[in-house]
């Protein structure tokens, strides 16, 4: 694990991850933010290779570019671009940046001074096999209630993003009413203004 | 010098610092869930750093949790999300110091 | 995983065409003589990269007038046949047209992220090329996760896609955008549902490992698994955008889709990657349910690259027959048939996958008897599958939709026309000759 081009491969992955998060708090459009976002999970999906973790990390592309990100673009496109906001709190980036560095501190202090004892050379091989057999006889039952979580939440969000029909007519209304405040038409957001009635048309 | 566990672990610190800082001063319910994953990603890159640099009976466990923190992580991501929906939908913001209702 | 020291590679010289992983051996040992060994892999991956690159590119340019004289002869037309013999040239010209074309760009795009994704798209579509085994020991790397790796890098195309359609800040490019999104995630479900279906058989997620179990039962998947095959083909084109299932860039409804803001050599590259991506998703199809490089001993005698392309032309056949024949369906009609046909289907075979598996492995059934008739049973029940599809959950016949939802209910048409006449007093409009 010494030569150059492991070193090369550690730090320039390292530094795109910490790059693209540091980037993430600095953006303040949040379709940038999730775009940096996807940068640091592939610099992660890296920095596993380096691990020689392959499954572990195809498995990150997959859940985290793949899906994640995907499912949060998608989230933002259907709030209007006034809510794709991604600034800081004046209020509370003070102190949140106190606690932060005080968590910095202490993590950083437990993780160079510890002595983590034996460093083992050789690699874990089949890892896809090694982590499927265990998932089906030691670890059964977490594996069971993992299923069972997924599926709650696959309920549970359709269930919380259904929309029903008089809801539906509520939110048109409302949207119609911010339109007739500032009465400009955001271009990105296909929202069909609903049409005049025949009442108003008449008159 | 020889990149060993400490580097990854500095690194996952680093990570989990920034995605906590993120979580914490966010105004927009998106941004603040985008925190939530980079933390719970530095987590995992912790795990896998221990999984190769620890003992035999470590290195599969560690990778089991990984894959379990993944899923709980998109479950989670689902749930917010329309959460995120839903809140937009009856409020018509997703700001969340405007998202008030029980301060009375 | 056998030894196949043997297979492939007689000679075992550089020269030996049957087996071009002698060449990358080759160099990987001259390169290990001087220099480190990290050198070694960085440079045979360029090479193959360049390699499937320099094969890929005038591949392409040739499948282009391919496609366009296959699809003319569908529709009863000539097809190009102006620039050079037989329009062989025409291609060429598209692409001098393509590149000398002015690169517009819209005043309110989103600047870095719309001049990303024609870089961007290149990357899936290249890296996948990476993992597809040209023979028993011929590919650039053979992962032993390839079936995830290959299902994680297309995954990763959606993202770009979605860039390119709402960086362009335009209506339909976002449209396209949001349709193709939705398309392929959940057309994602019955492909990973088929290719499981194979991962679970043949007790390997490596590709190469998945043709192997192929050759050693002398059984190809598409006789074992024929629904899952025809799922995977169906799911592969709708995630490619080709006619049956091209509503993301559907040019009667949405002028172009997510490229719609794409002039010049930007647009030139979605197109190139798309064909190029149609071509890889044939080879894959060939390999996981054609045999791949594999075909009943001919290996032995023909090189296995050659094997592996001539099956590839054959699916790649199939699509521009699929493309040719069948009308652009709705977005409604898309989602329905992938969440109501193919997963449950996919989903069945997994089942049966499992449980034969399971008869193989721990019954201790013999493969020489056990396979035909569990390929007997499949097809039977592929049938059964889908006659049962046709006759109850056949799509609903066409009907008034309930509510006009774009619209007010009697903005446009006859009624309307009456009843603004109407209501101007003028006199009567007659429309219709009546």
């Amino acid at each position: 694990m010494s030569d150059f081009g492991f070193h090369l491969a550690f730090w320039s992955l390292a530094a795109m991850t910490i790059g693209g998060a540091s980037m993430i708090v600095v953006s303040r459009n949040l379709i940038h933010a999730v775009i940096w976002l996807v940068l640091s999970m592939l610099g992660i999906a890296g920095l596993y290779l380096t691990l020689s973790a392959e499954f572990i990390a195809v498995v990150q592309v997959l859940i985290y570019v793949g899906a994640i990100s995907v499912l949060m673009l998608f989230a933002i496109m259907l709030t209007p671009r006034a809510e794709r906001d991604n600034s800081q709190h004046i209020k509370t980036a003070g102190p949140a940046g106190v606690v932060v560095i005080m968590v910095m501190i202490a993590t950083m202090w437990v993780a160079i001074d510890t002595d983590w004892g034996a460093v083992r050379e050789a690699a874990l091989t089949e890892q896809a096999r090694l982590i499927g057999e265990s998932l089906i006889k030691h670890y059964i039952l977490p594996f069971e209630i993992g299923a069972v979580l997924l599926t709650a939440a696959l309920v549970g969000a359709i269930a919380l993003a259904r929309q029903d029909d008089e809801d539906a007519a509520v939110h048109a209304a409302s949207l119609q009413a911010e339109l007739d405040d500032d009465g400009s038409v955001d271009p990105v957001d296909v929202v069909d203004p609903p049409l005049p009635t025949d009442g108003e048309a008449s008159t | 010098m020889i990149i060993g566990l400490e580097h990854y672990l500095v690194l996952g610190a680093l990570l989990f610092c920034i995605g906590f800082f993120i979580a914490l001063s966010k105004k927009n319910a998106v941004g603040v869930l985008i925190g939530v994953e980079l933390m719970l990603n530095a987590v995992n890159l912790t795990l896998v750093a221990f999984s190769r640099f620890g003992t035999a009976e470590v290195a599969l466990s560690t990778q089991v949790f990984v894959v379990f923190i993944i899923a709980v992580a998109a479950a989670e991501v689902a749930v917010g999300l329309a959460l995120a929906l839903v809140v937009y939908r009856n409020r018509q913001t997703i700001s969340v110091d405007r998202t008030t209702l029980l301060k009375g | 995983m056998t030894d196949l020291a043997g297979i492939g590679s007689v000679l075992g010289a550089w020269y030996d065409f049957r087996d071009l992983n002698n060449l990358q051996r080759l160099i990987t040992e001259w390169i290990a003589d001087w220099g480190p060994d990290w050198l070694a892999s960085i440079i045979t991956g360029v090479l193959g990269a360049l390699g499937i690159l320099g094969v890929i590119g005038p591949t392409l340019l040739i499948l282009i007038w391919v496609e366009r004289k296959v699809i003319a002869r569908f529709q009863q037309r000539y097809g190009p046949n102006r620039v050079g013999p037989k329009g062989l040239l025409q291609p060429v010209a598209d692409a001098v047209k393509l590149i000398l074309k002015e690169q517009l760009a819209p005043r309110a795009a989103d600047k870095l992220i719309f001049f990303l994704p024609p870089v961007l798209v290149f990357i899936p579509g290249i890296l996948i090329w990476g993992v597809l085994p040209f023979g028993p020991r011929m590919s650039v790397a053979d992962l032993n996760v390839g079936v995830l790796f290959l299902l994680a890098v297309s995954g990763t195309a959606v993202l770009v896609l979605f860039m390119a359609g709402w960086a362009s800040n335009n209506k339909y490019a976002l449209f396209g955008a949001m349709r193709a999104v939705a398309m392929s995630i959940s057309y994602e479900v019955p492909m990973v549902l088929a290719l499981l279906t194979l991962v679970v058989f043949s007790g390997t997620m490596s590709i190469n490992g998945i043709v192997q179990w192929q050759q050693q039962e002398d059984v190809i998947f598409i006789l074992l698994f024929p629904l899952s095959a025809i799922a995977f083909f169906f799911a592969a084109s709708a995630e490619l955008n080709r006619t049956p299932a091209d509503i993301s860039e559907a040019e009667s409804e949405i002028v172009a889709g997510y490229h719609t803001e794409y002039s010049g050599m930007r647009f030139g590259l979605f197109y190139a990657v798309e064909l190029g991506n149609t071509l890889v998703v044939s080879a894959f199809i060939a390999t996981f349910f054609l045999g791949g490089w594999w075909l009943w001993g001919l290996d032995q005698w023909v090189p296995s690259w050659v094997i592996l392309l001539a099956k590839t032309g054959a699916v790649y056949f199939l699509l521009i027959w699929t493309r040719g024949t069948l009308p652009r369906l709705r977005v409604d009609q898309l989602m329905g048939f992938c969440w109501k046909a193919l997963v449950p289907a996919t989903l069945l075979f997994v089942v049966v996958a499992f449980v034969e598996r399971t008869l193989l492995i721990s019954e201790g059934w013999d493969t020489t008897v056990a396979l035909p008739i569990m390929a007997v049973f499949n097809i039977a029940l592929s049938l059964g599958a889908v006659m049962l599809f046709a006759r109850v959950a056949r799509p609903a016949p066409l009907r008034r939709p309930a509510r006009i939802r774009m619209a007010g209910s009697d903005i446009g048409g006859l009624n309307a026309a009456r009843e603004v006449a109407a209501r101007r007093e003028e006199p009567q409009l007659q429309v219709g000759g009546d």
